[in-house]
């Protein structure tokens, strides 16, 4: 060793020591297209809210890569035989961000807050109006806490994963005021809230009490290290200026970008993005309520005019081939039978219009500008079907009056996306049901919802497959809605950014490091 | 008459070009502007899509055709609607005065004091997006700026000799108006209606920007701008071209503003 | 003087009210409400219906109103519903950022634009006078958000002069504060230009005509002191309302510019608002840009005289 390259290793350090700032405090910037709207998990939330919570919070058990069921912070859980009572025995070791330790009464208290909360969107998930019933939470030993049910129910903890939820993530006390209101949340998760400036960051800081576990990052469990020290979100409303922000190096990561910018950006800036199908499903909804569209043979005839892959190549950019069943292609459950799809057969379609006695109304295709895909799919399936002689017309709406259309069921046909569903038959849930009970449901069929409800409560992997397999081909026959695909997770670093992904919707920022 | 000086006759051509393609592009346009063809997305300008094809492979010399009638006809209409609104209700309050003026700009200032992008914004999320919702959110927005400069306008021209004239030679309130009034107070009108012409285009493509403006696939010059920005650097002939035609109709308005403002100008009669 | 200015200020009241009510009622029209927004897909009519319970929308707008006013009275604004932050913080912090930004740009743009038009009168159907107005026109019919961003690729990222993204406030940090002020300020200044000097030169060439303007050529008066002492005041009168104008209706937020720059102001976050159909940042927002304006118009009508010896103040 020279005497030069043995000084600077002797000195280095030093200075490095002295002049902190230097590299290791340069924080990782990622774009978040629009402030959080709360930083209480799984209340007044949206996508960019879960993300940020998901690295700041954790509950009893996540979604592993493929949508399995994994630990956080339950190292293990058992279910008793009649399938009603989960008893989790806690992680050892496990503090919050203020260095209390984690207990099974701290995690008793946060859940019983969480559900006890008028104001937490899937409490019905878990109150029988929805889904399981919890009837008892109870922690008879410092590391163990159970839950009891009235009736057994097979999705409890993919429910209890839902990121929509703020993945049911467990807060100490301190994180509400002494009236009982919010106040800022302290979680268990490698990440802590740190300053928030509204409408323009938010600031995440490595918490250096966090123990990780396992070898690597499996979804939203695994090995879950903070490689950066810090990490801010920046509010870049306009995608433009995002992508100057990337290239200029105001930004490491754009999360969330569409498929067709993303396949543009490698394309054009040969930059490296990352895309992955999720359980979120791209769709044409049919009001079958409607005078016309409640005719099957129109619905034949409208699924017969689009050209599957063509559309699908469109609206993603290539970046993915259609997907036909509400099984996610990644699932596990998604075989054969979902493999089967719709034909394009635009020969057929005069016949099945002459069938359904179409004289040429018009039919309106309603989407929005806040979705790239539901804009895209519009005016392309417009194109496809006016090419086969079906009137159909696009009305371009803002989302919310979009989503009120949704949910009272005023419409023909709708471009729309559902959020990541962690279970297939969650997926079917979120169709299905009666829509005079809820106006937002779409395959109103009762044979099918109790097909639902069953493969809802079934534990047996084979039997749930069978039940699929039976739905999917109700699916195609009676044509409820077009499904289209599966969203893709479709997201942008710079180079040297190493281990990113968006993960179902989620930015993922632990495991990720800057070289 | 004088003869026309340089900058009429350029302005009156431009027009004419324009008003030309739109009647043109009503009736024929070299493709169908609505064709979508995916294999033949973002073509560069050159033979058969002499200014090559946007983001879903539609000839855009077509739909530029297409949007000319779309966008002028908007501009047309939502300048007149604030026109005639504003000259009516700008001059009988700076003519009246007193209760009648108070009245009026108490519901123009009201108006006036939401911001001409965000009332249309909220006007159109009720109207819907459509091309008669913007007439009626962007004139209804445009009209009481008008108000309010015919209004300062004749304020000022009522302390003039030839109105007080008038007023002493037993005219009735509604002649004085319409004879003197009118003319004199028309210069500021054009101008500001020549600006409101261009800033409806541009509002528009704000709108689409902003995720609001009329509704695709019918092209306007402002829808075509707002979707071409996403593609900017590999089809920058995307926006180039939408933009070149609101920038020559402008200036073609505005030249021709000038030209019909000296000629009515009262005092430059004869000269 | 004093007397007009009160009572200007009195006959803002029943405005302000006419405001709320239309505000009120317009975004009620609009569909879509906050509750369905925040379930997303998510929700069911039973739990829709207890979100909008809880939000106080299930009661007659009426009633909903007059709570409302009740508080406004007092200088309660009301909660956001979005980010539950008070609204009256909300909008101070956030015009703040757009004040700035709109003042800075609105002086630079009349110092450049109201001697420009003058000149462009003065020469009126020259080739400086062509030239002017064709680059005023060319500015005018620019879009603002083409133009901002062809900026913030100059000299953001090919230049990489100046910061792309981010916003520091001038007032916590004056240097940094200006230096991200430069882009959206000189995106504005372009454009207001371009519609100022238009003004500014009607203006002029309609003062240029008048009967005092002849004398003071007879009596041998050089041309340049007859611009500067007789026409430039009397030709401002106008130009001075249409600034007031723009400086009323910028200072509501200029969500274009705030949106390519990624600033945190009033017009971003009224846009963000209406589409979030967050209704008393909707109302707040809007009751305070209504003061705004009157305020400024107010101003701009005190101040008129003094450009306009015509007019007086009555």
């Amino acid at each position: 060793m020279s005497s030069a390259t043995r000084l600077t290793a002797h000195i280095l350090p030093f200075a490095l020591a002295l002049w902190p700032g230097l590299a290791l405090a340069e924080p990782l910037k990622v774009q978040l297209n629009a402030d959080i709207r709360s930083n209480q998990p799984g209340v007044n939330r949206d996508a960019g809210s879960d993300s940020v919570m998901m690295n700041v919070v954790e509950g009893l058990v996540t979604q592993g890569d493929g949508g399995r069921i994994v630990p956080a912070l339950a190292e293990s859980w058992t279910v008793s035989e009649d399938g009603t009572r989960y008893a989790f025995t806690l992680r050892d070791g496990v503090t919050f961000h203020n260095g209390e330790p984690l207990t099974a009464d701290a995690v008793k208290w946060s859940l019983e807050k969480m559900l006890g909360d008028e104001n937490f969107p899937c409490r019905n998930f878990f109150d029988g109006s929805r889904g399981a019933k919890i009837t008892e939470i109870a922690a008879p030993d410092a590391r163990t806490v159970t839950l009891t049910l009235e009736t057994p129910n097979a999705l409890l903890l993919p429910l209890m994963a839902q990121t929509q939820c703020g993945g049911m993530g467990i807060v100490a006390q301190a994180s509400y005021n002494a009236d009982g209101s919010w106040k800022s949340p302290i979680g268990t998760g490698p990440f802590a809230f740190g300053a928030w400036k509204r409408g323009e960051s938010i600031q995440l800081i490595k918490y250096a009490g966090y123990v990780p576990h396992g070898d690597a990052p499996d979804g939203f469990g695994g090995r879950k290290e903070a490689l950066v020290d810090e990490v801010n979100f920046l509010v870049v409303p306009d995608i433009s200026t995002a992508i100057a922000g990337l290239e200029s190096g105001a930004l490491d990561i754009l999360p969330y970008i569409s498929p067709t910018e993303g396949a543009k950006l490698r394309d054009e800036k040969g930059l490296a993005i990352t895309a992955e199908p999720h359980g979120g499903i791209v769709t044409m909804l049919f009001q079958t309520d409607d005078p016309l569209m409640s005719n099957l043979a129109l619905r034949k005839a409208f699924v017969a005019a689009l050209d599957m892959p063509g559309l699908v190549d469109a609206i993603m950019g290539g970046l993915t081939t259609p997907n036909n069943s509400l099984v996610a292609s990644k699932s596990s459950y998604h075989g054969d039978v979902q493999k089967q799809g719709y034909s394009y057969d635009p020969a057929a379609v005069p016949a099945l219009l002459a069938e359904a006695g179409y004289k040429g109304e018009k039919i309106t295709i309603l989407t929005n500008r806040r979705s790239a895909i539901n804009f895209d799919t519009a005016m392309i399936a417009q194109a496809m079907l006016q090419a086969v002689g079906i009137n159909a017309e696009i009305e371009v709406l803002d989302w919310a009056t979009q989503l009120d259309r949704f949910n009272s069921g005023n419409y023909q046909v709708m471009a729309f996306n559902y959020s990541n569903r962690a279970d297939p038959a969650l997926a079917f849930q979120a169709v299905t049901g009666s829509k005079a009970e809820n106006a937002n449901a779409i395959w109103d069929n009762d044979e099918v919802t109790a097909l639902v409800a069953q493969v809802t409560a079934e534990a047996d992997p084979a039997k749930r497959q069978a039940l699929f397999d039976t739905l999917h081909q109700r699916f195609l026959a009676e044509l409820p809605l077009v499904m289209l695909t599966n969203s893709l997770d479709v997201s942008a670093a710079r180079p040297g950014i190493e281990g990113y992904r968006t993960l179902q919707g989620i930015v993922r920022l632990w495991g990720v490091s800057r070289s | 008459m004088r003869p026309m000086r340089p900058n009429q006759i350029i302005g009156l051509t431009l027009i004419a070009l324009v008003l030309s393609a739109a009647v043109i592009g009503t009736f024929w346009t070299p493709f169908d502007p609505l064709r979508i063809d995916l294999r033949n997305k973002l073509a560069a300008p050159g033979l058969p899509n002499l200014l090559g094809t946007d983001e879903f492979g539609r000839d855009i010399l077509s739909r530029l055709m297409a949007a000319a009638g779309t966008s002028t006809s908007i501009s047309l209409i939502t300048v007149s609607f604030a026109v005639c609104g504003g000259v009516t209700l700008g001059m009988i309050a700076g003519y009246a005065r007193g209760a009648v003026d108070r009245a009026i700009m108490m519901v123009n200032d009201a108006m006036l004091s939401f911001p001409s992008m965000l009332l249309a914004l909220a006007l159109l999320s009720i109207t819907g997006a459509n091309k008669y919702g913007i007439i009626l959110a962007l004139g209804l927005a445009y009209t009481p700026a008008m108000v309010r400069v015919v209004r300062g306008a004749v304020l000022s021209l009522r302390e003039r000799e030839f109105i007080e004239a008038s007023r002493i030679m037993g005219n009735s309130a509604a002649y004085t108006m319409l004879r003197h009034l009118l003319p004199n107070c028309l210069a500021p009108v054009i101008v500001l209606a020549t600006t409101m012409f261009g800033s409806v285009l541009l509002t528009e493509s704000a709108l689409s920007f902003l995720g609001l403006g009329v509704p695709p696939p019918a092209p306007t010059w402002g829808n075509m701008l707002a979707s071409a920005r996403p593609h900017m650097s590999a089809a920058p002939w995307l926006g180039i071209f939408p933009g070149l035609c609101i920038a020559l109709t402008l200036l073609g308005i505005n030249l021709f503003g000038d030209a019909i403002r000296d000629r009515l100008d009262p005092r430059m009669r004869g000269l | 003087m004093l007397r007009f200015a009160l009572t200007r200020l009195l006959s803002t009241i029943p405005t302000l009210l006419l405001v709320s009510i239309a505000v009120f009622g317009l975004i009620r029209l609009i569909p879509g409400d906050p509750a369905s927004l925040i379930m997303g897909d998510l929700a069911d009519t039973a739990a829709l219906e207890a979100a909008r319970q809880a939000m106080g929308l299930d009661r007659p707008v009426p009633v909903q109103f007059l709570i409302w006013l009740g508080k406004a009275l007092t200088g309660d604004l009301g909660n956001s519903i979005a980010s539950n932050e008070p609204v009256l913080d909300l909008v101070l912090r956030r015009f703040a950022t757009s004040a700035w930004m709109v003042l800075i740009a609105v002086a630079i743009a009349t110092l450049i634009a109201v001697p420009l038009g003058m000149l462009a009168a003065r020469r009126q159907n020259g080739a400086l006078d062509l030239g002017i107005i064709a680059m005023s026109t060319l500015l005018v019919s620019i879009p603002t958000f083409w133009l901002g961003l062809m900026i913030l690729l100059t000299f953001g990222l090919k230049l990489g002069w100046l910061p792309v993204i981010g916003y520091v406030a001038i007032t916590s940090d004056t240097k940094a504060g200006l230096i991200y002020l430069i882009m959206p300020v000189l995106t504005l200044v372009l454009h207001e230009v371009g519609i100022i000097v238009r003004m500014a030169r009607a203006s002029t060439l309609d003062v240029l005509r008048l009967d005092y303007v002849t004398h003071a050529r007879a009596k041998g008066l050089s041309e340049a002191a007859i611009m500067t002492k007789h026409v430039a005041r009397n030709a401002f009168g106008p130009t001075w309302t249409l600034i007031g104008l723009i400086l009323g209706n910028l200072l509501g937020g200029v969500a274009v510019v705030e949106t390519v720059f990624t600033m945190p102001g009033l017009g971003r976050l009224i846009v963000d608002a209406i589409y979030a159909r967050d209704y008393p940042v909707i109302q707040g927002c809007l009751l305070f840009v209504a003061v705004i304006y009157m305020v400024v118009n107010l101003i701009v009508d005190l101040l008129y005289p003094i450009f306009d010896p015509r007019v007086t103040a009555q």
